[in-house]
Parts: structure tokens; C-alpha cells; sequence
């Protein structure tokens, strides 16, 4: 009786496990399913982008505006005219964002984000600033900012939601802060630069993060919704 | 003995496989973390990757296709030692990810302490596939007629 040789049962493992992914993907739960071709420019860059968050007294009305030393620059330049048909980052617009906290956090169209001290990161959640929480989802509904809104950068529908913000036509130059879970998390960066991509100028990254948001006993929301 | 050897093996690598298979995005992430694959190859290996570790883990603990399944499942683990020992000579800290995908939030010295005894376990399976080719004699790479 004829028997298989090794290489041809190795390989057939080895389908068997890419067939069998394949199934379960496509059954796959948005938060469960990836997309086959992934998009990570920083794939093989050693060493997250290292830099001190900036202490900002919250008490200021006009805080100090971030250090240019914690700008991270992007890894990719931006087309010039990211979406076609963008509107939002009229100088108009801009005015209808809070002077005083527009004038301490400028637009950086120059680089995808900036990242922010926890004071600063209070500061802007007092003003209402927009809060983006790149966590994955059920990390989010563990726990989250209060009115952050979750944008789980590892997920298949990451590219939708940012879709979808953008044609909710949100001031591009107001600030927008994004955080993950602090110390070597880089989802922040990761969806800093999708948004930046879009025509986002003036992302600001809480690089402390959630843990130190719960370390210093602010509010904090659960559930699925912001 | 032999036997003993497969089923054990089979079963580290089916509960390796679980967590994966059980949340792609998360190990899609700790491979990122590695910072040894393109981009584009990322979430392909992290769909593949551990179903080809269940089939092993199956194989193994069965019998069935066992020596084939010890094959594959040296291949992995080489995968794995070369992907913690390029990391540990880059002092890159990274978590794992082996048997469970989700960060444990773990300081640069605990993570590099944890990854040399990753290095030390992977090397001890590895010697249990050995163990297991070993005792399902030598291969056949050509088709053969009994």
C-alpha cells in the first residue's frame, strides 16, 4: 500500500491550519476578525517613539502648548490633499473650537501627533475635548474615559470608524486626544497616524495613558458606549 | 515512554493554540511586538499560525500523523527560538504571547527575564520533538510502495 512521504503530510498540515483559519475568519465577530493583508509601516522598527510627557499645570487657562521635544514624527509623509473634498480644516472651523485651548494646542500639520502630559490630558477632557480610546473593544468596556469614544485600532472595523468620524466633519484642527494603556502601548501612535492620514492635524496622545487615569482616581466609564 | 512524550507535546501545543485561535487581533498584536515580520505578513501569520499549532497539537495527541505532526511542530518552535533569541541579543522586551495573548503589563526586566526562560522551554521541546522522531524512525521523504 502506497503511503504519503513527510513533505507532502507536512504541507497538507500546514493547508489544513490556513483552510481552517480561513473558515474561522470568515466566521469571525468584528472583534474577533482580521484582515488578511495588515497595514503596519512600523513593523519593523525596534523602539517605540520615546518621549517624556510634559507636565501642564491644569489649572491654567491657557496651559503651555506641548513640547515640540515629544513630537513624533511620522513614519510616512501625508498626501497633500488626504480626502478628497475636505473641508474641515478651514481656518473657520478652528475658531469655533475654544480659542484659548486652540491657542495652547495648535494644529501640528507637520507631524501625526503630539503627546501630552495627564494634566493636560484632564485639562482637555474638562473642556470637552474629543477622547479617542485605541484599546481593543472589550478592554474598553472594562473601563474607559468618560465620554471617549472606542476606536480599537486592532480591529477589522478600525478603518470605518475612521472613516466615519471624519464624515462627521469634526474640526480637523481641534484637539484630539487618544490613549491606550500607558507605558510601551503604541496603539495610540498607531491610530495617531491613521487619523493624520485622514487630514487630522492636531492629535494629541495621553501617553500615560488609561492606567494613570484610573492611578489618579478620575471618573471613569464602563460599558460599551462612551 | 515515546507515546508519553507525544501526548504531552500535543497538549502544550493545543493549549497554546486555544488563546490565539480564540482572539487573532490580540496575537496579530504580540507579533507586531516581535518587530520581525513585514506589516503586510502580520495578520496572515497570526490566522495561520496557530491553527498549523492545533493541527500539531491534534497529531500528536492522537497519533495520527505523528511524525509529520513532531515535524511541524519543531518548525514552530525554532520560529518561536528565533524570534525570542533575536529579541533577547536586541534587549527588545517583549511579551510572549505563547500561551496567552493578552499584555500582562510587565516591566522591560521582568519581560526580559521571562523571554530567557521561554528560551530555556522551547529549547527543552524541542528536545521532546527529537525525542518523538527519534522513537518514529527515519523519514521518508519519497513516496514508498510496501
Amino acid at each position: 500500500m502506497a503511503r504519503g512521504s513527510n513533505f507532502a503530510r507536512v504541507v497538507a498540515l500546514i493547508v489544513l491550519g490556513a483552510g481552517a483559519a480561513a473558515l474561522s475568519n470568515l466566521a469571525a465577530s468584528t472583534q474577533r476578525k482580521l484582515a488578511w493583508v495588515g497595514s503596519y509601516p512600523r513593523a519593523l522598527e525596534v523602539g517605540a517613539p520615546a518621549a517624556a510627557a510634559v507636565p501642564t499645570p491644569a489649572a491654567q487657562v491657557a496651559p503651555a502648548p506641548p513640547s515640540p521635544t515629544a513630537a513624533q514624527s511620522t513614519a510616512e509623509s501625508r498626501p497633500a490633499n488626504p480626502v478628497p473634498g475636505s473641508t474641515a480644516s478651514a481656518p473657520a472651523a478652528l475658531a469655533a473650537f475654544e480659542p484659548d485651548l486652540a491657542k495652547a494646542f495648535p494644529p501640528h500639520p507637520d507631524k501625526a501627533a503630539v503627546e501630552i502630559s495627564p494634566d493636560s490630558a484632564l485639562l482637555l477632557h474638562r473642556r470637552k475635548a474629543l477622547f479617542l480610546d485605541a484599546r481593543r473593544s472589550s478592554v474598553y468596556a472594562e473601563g474607559h474615559i468618560p465620554g471617549a469614544r472606542s476606536f480599537p485600532v486592532w480591529e477589522s472595523d478600525i478603518d470605518a470608524r475612521v472613516k466615519a468620524i471624519y464624515e462627521e466633519g469634526i474640526d480637523q484642527r481641534a484637539p484630539i486626544v487618544i490613549y491606550c494603556s500607558g507605558g510601551n502601548c503604541e496603539d495610540s501612535h498607531m491610530l495617531a497616524e491613521k487619523l493624520y492620514m485622514v487630514g487630522f492635524d492636531n492629535v494629541l496622545i495621553y501617553k500615560d495613558g488609561f492606567p494613570d487615569w484610573q492611578k489618579r482616581r478620575h471618573p471613569v466609564a464602563t460599558g460599551a458606549n462612551p | 515512554m515515546s507515546v508519553r512524550v507525544q501526548i504531552a507535546l500535543g497538549i502544550v501545543f493545543v493549549v497554546a493554540a486555544i488563546p490565539k485561535i480564540a482572539d487573532p487581533p490580540a496575537f496579530a498584536h504580540m507579533i507586531y511586538n516581535y518587530r520581525l515580520v513585514p506589516g503586510g505578513v502580520i495578520n496572515a501569520m497570526a490566522l495561520v499560525l496557530p491553527w498549523v499549532e492545533l493541527a500539531a497539537g491534534i497529531g500528536l495527541i492522537l497519533g495520527v500523523w505523528k511524525r509529520e505532526a513532531a515535524i511541524v511542530a519543531g518548525l514552530l518552535l525554532l520560529v518561536f527560538l528565533v524570534a525570542i533569541g533575536v529579541n533577547l541579543a536586541r534587549g527588545h522586551a517583549v511579551d510572549c504571547g505563547c500561551f496567552d495573548v493578552r499584555s500582562a503589563g510587565k516591566s522591560r526586566d521582568e519581560l526580559l527575564s521571562e523571554m530567557r526562560w521561554v528560551l530555556i522551554r522551547d529549547v527543552g521541546l524541542l528536545l521532546l520533538v527529537a525525542q518523538v522522531l527519534a522513537a518514529t524512525g527515519p523519514p521518508r521523504w519519497h513516496r514508498a510502495s510496501s
